[in-house]
């Protein structure tokens, strides 16, 4: 294999993967951002997506209509859980969200297992996108190549809503100041009802993507949950562009890492994380000194 | 809560329940008590100092894979491995705690979490100390010191462990009531202000976490030849978080409530798993309920109670105000 292939091979590998971590990484920061929860629930919720996402696409037999109707529901519960539960606690110091979100993920571990049983479930990706394709002479999988181009998609989805909507408008001054947004006159715990429900929603859609890859197994929730973790105190917590940052900057030490170094690969991950605390504590792009 | 007397009759009681329970109740109280001194050793920083550790089951796997490194490879008496394996994991916390005392709040708690998930990956990857994912396997309880066996036995073993709880509560109560404590107090309410007393609260920090990990380390030391093995869950966040929340479901600030919180744990998870195998879907809506009805924990709703009873018949209100400081 020459090299000029295999950089490029491995390049949208490492973007298809940090696709899929930006999915997890934004709605960890959006919510972060928000409400000051770190939602240690998040990697269960995206395992509730792909699992949810499996179920729709047996009823519907659409890929398609399970991508659109997992993330949907998924949401409302977010939204549900933050209404019925989260709402109570923002007076409370974070030990009260730390305590719950970790409650919450060890039901719907439970709950998951109770309903689709404990053995991996096969998700199969569209047809469209099976099969392979040939970069400079080297075989890629299709779908790792639409994986790449949804999460730029995505991305800049998310980037034009939070600049150019109201409601991105009410998200980002919520996370500068919520005492002044409620005094202006809108009501805070909507929107955060809204963020918790949105960043449930993409944890889902990112699990529903992952589902044909990894298969949706009662393991995902733990594989993937640090990984968002590092992601959002790299980029910093509350830092929309700071979690694409982190995603890709995770990704590619991910893959060229396991290629390169096997060995440290994960405990280089955790030094970048390390590094980028003690130089900036705050994440690369936080707020926080 | 009435001096001494409480502990000295709680300890007796201890003492004496390796002559009336079954060995298998005996296995479960002995990891009872390793947790509860590890969930205390957290409470120094998070009941105490607000510094909240995301990573402090770097302190027990430290304790854990050092004695039982020491007892695999070298003929050192249990006890001597046990102690010298806590003291390492103090001394690495000097280092950690200088690194992450560079930052505060929510940063702290990542730069934790951090440190313990590269030990993590260390421990994980560096097969000829750590023996990777299969971890140390069959560490024996060195006999020992002076040519005892006493504590190769299970209830030997036992007391060990006793002794070692007894011991880190008694040093930690001394340590929380002493003029060092009122300091770490002042951190936890402001920490600004304790800087311009003329404190050099960094240093405090840094002190609190190193005595911190010595006890974790030490619960861990004790971990490791009690099960017999040590592997990369005992370093994994997982742990972490359930230590965390063992302090928290116990009560934060208390010393004797995160003891009882761990083996709240360890009994309410043992009785769940015996009585179905959905236990974790009780033990979440259980850390639910706890949040949202009782956050000052078992220990602060026992208290509640018992002061609430005797407060309000005789002193009224003025007294329950001025007990909780």
């Amino acid at each position: 294999m020459t090299l000029l292939p295999f950089l490029v091979t491995q390049c949208v590998n490492a973007l298809s993967q940090a696709a899929l971590l930006f999915f997890l990484g934004v709605g960890l920061t959006l919510i972060f951002g928000i409400m000051r929860i770190v939602n240690f629930a998040h990697g269960s919720i995206y395992m509730l997506g792909a699992f949810v996402g499996y179920t729709a696409a047996r009823i519907t037999g659409s890929f398609w209509a399970a991508l659109i109707a997992a993330p949907i529901l998924v949401a409302l519960f977010g939204t549900a859980f933050e209404f019925g539960i989260l709402r109570r606690l923002y007076r409370r110091d974070g030990s009260a969200f730390l305590m719950v979100t970790f409650g919450l993920a060890l039901i719907l571990g439970e709950v998951i297992r109770l309903v689709w049983g404990s053995e991996a479930l096969q998700v199969k990706g569209p047809a469209a996108f099976s099969g392979v394709v040939f970069i400079l002479d080297e075989p890629f999988p299709v779908y790792r190549l639409f994986l790449a181009g949804a999460g730029i998609v995505v991305a800049l989805a998310i980037w034009q809503f939070l600049e150019r909507t109201r409601l991105g408008l009410l998200i980002r001054a919520t996370s500068q100041n919520a005492e002044m947004v409620h005094a202006l006159g809108t009501d805070v715990n909507l929107v955060r009802s809204g963020v918790f429900g949105i960043g449930c929603g993409f944890a889902a859609l990112g699990g529903v993507l992952a589902a044909p890859l990894v298969t949706a197994s009662l393991g995902m929730a733990a594989s993937v949950i640090i990984d968002a973790f590092v992601i959002v105190i790299i980029g910093g917590m509350g830092s929309f562009p700071g979690s694409l940052i982190g995603a890709l900057l995770v990704a590619f030490v991910q893959v060229f890492g396991n290629y390169y170094f096997p060995d440290l690969a994960l405990a280089f991950m955790y030094l970048i994380m390390l590094v980028v605390l003690v130089v900036r504590p705050g994440g690369l792009l936080g707020k926080e000194a | 809560m009435r001096g001494w007397l409480g502990t000295i009759i709680v300890v007796g009681v201890l003492a004496c329940a390796p002559a009336g329970l079954p060995p298998f109740a005996m296995t479960l109280l002995t990891e009872a008590l390793i947790l509860g001194l590890f969930a205390m050793s957290l409470d120094l920083m998070v009941g105490y100092t607000r510094l909240i550790s995301f990573g402090h089951a770097a302190a027990y796997g430290l304790g854990a894979y050092t004695s039982g490194y020491l007892l695999l490879h070298t003929d050192i008496a249990m006890p001597f491995a046990v102690i010298a394996a806590a003291l390492f994991s103090g001394v690495v916390a000097i280092g950690v705690a200088w690194v992450c005392t560079l930052a505060s709040g929510v940063s702290f708690s990542m730069l934790t979490l951090a440190f313990a998930q590269l030990l993590y990956a260390v421990a994980f990857k560096w097969t000829s100390v750590t023996g990777a994912s299969d971890g140390l396997a069959g560490i024996p309880r060195s006999p020992g010191p002076f040519g005892t066996t006493f504590f190769v036995g299970k209830s030997g073993f036992y007391y060990l462990v006793l002794v070692c709880l007894f011991g880190g509560f008694v040093f930690c109560r001394s340590l929380v009531r002493s003029p060092f404590g009122s300091v770490l107090r002042g951190i936890r309410e402001n920490e600004a202000k304790t800087l311009s007393l003329g404190y050099n609260t960094r240093c405090y920090k840094i002190a609190v976490v190193a005595i911190s990990f010595t006890l974790g380390g030490l619960a861990g030391a004790l971990y490791a030849p009690f099960a017999g093995f040590a592997n990369t869950e005992l370093l994994f966040w997982l742990f972490s978080g359930q230590v965390l929340i063992m302090v928290i479901v116990g009560g934060a600030g208390t010393l004797v409530g995160p003891i009882i919180g761990a083996a709240f744990f360890m009994l309410v998870s043992n009785v769940l798993s015996s009585w179905t195998d959905s236990w974790a879907l009780f033990f979440g809506l259980i850390f639910i309920l706890f949040v949202l009805f009782a956050p000052q924990g078992i220990w602060g709703l026992a208290t509640q109670a018992f002061t609430g009873e005797v407060a309000g018949a005789r002193r009224g209100r003025w007294r329950s105000l001025n007990w909780t400081g």
